[in-house]
């Protein structure tokens, strides 16, 4: 009987696997094959800036009050006072890998966990921010 | 045995959606109190916006994007200096549905009223299949019905066109979208799920940008409510290519918003999932005035 049961919730969940909508997990692959085609980018300013692939844009969302000249969005908390708010960079490296586990309705992408960024370019670019 | 029926049944009635964002409007159980809770919450964080103008989208919170609208309808409006790309669509709207078909019948033939008023009250859902049906797809039915050949959802230079055209008939009437069988709800519970539904490699729902964000600004432009949105489409948008407008439907929008969230295989124009979306999102519009074929960047 156990067994049974056993096989059922496997079977159940292969198909659970099969029902996913185009998402997080199927998007991952595909963007891990893109970036393998191109050089790794590893300059924060540009990791920071930019939006092309394989990049974080972060400007889409966060400002940096300390840099006016950088055309940058509203939708997360500026760039701003980070060693205050991130006392120990750890998390704010947790946070660009994932802040979702951190705010569970977030819009940030999680960059580690979909693997938009790799962890050594996560590295970078917090060191990075953590300046402002 | 009884244990083992419990565990299927059980593992099959898991959700299929995406994981939703439980942003304002998600937790609502009824079409009305869903609609209540987003009007709460827009009221809320900008009360200057107040009853049709969330018809106006983002431009109710740039100045700039105000007078750069202005510009573009002037130019739309002008016979002379109409932008690349609006007068060879509208002339191809009006060339499809004027022209009679086959069989001596006109798209005038299979609405009420010619025509008039017969877009505010889609999507609808059709009584035995369940299935929404939208404004095009009953466009497409007038064409089959007739003996034609339907028009690919995707193609901006035909079905776009015929769409913007015929939904000016209706511009000014009210959006009245019905969800009262148990049909209704439940295709509005499918849209609804895709809207707060999380999605991509960015992870991210409709309901973010557009309910949760609304207002504020990705990078250079500010992020239109989803209320109204449903009311104004298609709409002409700037085409860099050839610095005229270009036309785009609300499912093409759809695979737009996908495309930059990261999802690799976005909803098609036409599919059920983008039907079902415009259903739950048309009905966020109720009592919007629609206004078709608008300037929006």
């Amino acid at each position: 009987m156990k067994r049974i049961i056993f096989i059922a919730i496997l079977g159940a969940l292969l198909l659970q696997g099969c029902k996913t909508t185009p998402g997080s997990a199927d998007a991952a692959p595909a963007a891990e094959a893109k970036k393998a085609a191109a050089p790794l980018e590893m300059n924060p300013e540009k990791l920071m800036t930019s939006s092309a692939a394989g990049h974080g844009n972060c400007l889409a969302c966060h400002a940096v009050p300390r840099r006016p000249e950088l055309v940058a969005g509203n939708m997360g908390p500026p760039f701003i006072g980070m060693k205050g708010r991130f006392p120990d960079i750890a998390k704010l490296k947790a946070a660009i890998a994932d802040q979702k586990v951190f705010s569970p309705d977030t819009m940030m992408p999680p960059f580690g966990r979909n693997k938009l960024l790799t962890p050594e370019q996560i590295d970078v670019l917090a060191q990075y921010i953590y300046q402002y | 045995m009884k244990k083992f029926t419990l565990v299927l049944l059980l593992a099959f009635s898991l959700p299929a959606f995406a994981e939703p964002v439980m942003t304002d409007g998600y937790a609502e159980k009824t079409p009305e109190a869903t609609l209540k809770a987003i009007q709460k919450a827009f009221h809320k964080k900008f009360p200057e916006v107040k009853g049709d103008e969330f018809v106006n989208g983002s431009l109710n919170f740039n100045s700039a994007s105000v007078e750069s609208n202005k510009y573009w309808t002037a130019r739309m409006n002008d016979s002379f200096d109409q932008p690349e790309g609006y007068d060879k669509s509208e002339a191809a709207g009006k060339k499809l549905w004027e022209t009679p078909f086959a069989n001596g019948k006109k798209f005038a033939d299979c609405f009420a009223n010619g025509g008039k008023g017969a877009a505010n009250d889609y999507p609808r859902v059709d009584t035995t299949t369940g299935k929404v049906l939208t404004f095009e797809n009953a466009l497409n039915k007038c064409l089959t019905d007739n003996g034609e050949k339907a028009l690919d959802y995707s193609d901006m230079k035909t079905m776009g066109a015929l769409s913007v055209h015929a939904r000016h008939l209706s511009d000014g009437m009210r959006i009245n979208i019905q969800v009262k069988t148990d049909k209704e709800l439940a295709a509005f519970n499918r849209g609804k799920e895709i809207f707060y539904g999380r999605t991509g490699s960015a992870d991210q729902a409709c309901a973010h940008c557009h309910i949760q964000h609304a207002g504020d600004t990705a990078r250079t432009e500010e992020l239109s409510p989803a209320i109204g949105q449903a009311a104004h489409f298609p709409v002409y948008r700037l085409d860099k290519a050839t610095d005229g407008l270009k036309l785009v439907t609300l499912h093409e929008r759809y695979k737009g918003c996908q495309k930059s969230t990261g999802v690799e295989k976005p909803i098609k124009e036409g599919s059920e999932a983008s039907n079902d979306l415009e259903y739950f999102h048309t009905y966020i519009s109720n009592g919007m005035p629609l206004s078709t074929g608008v300037m929006r960047k």
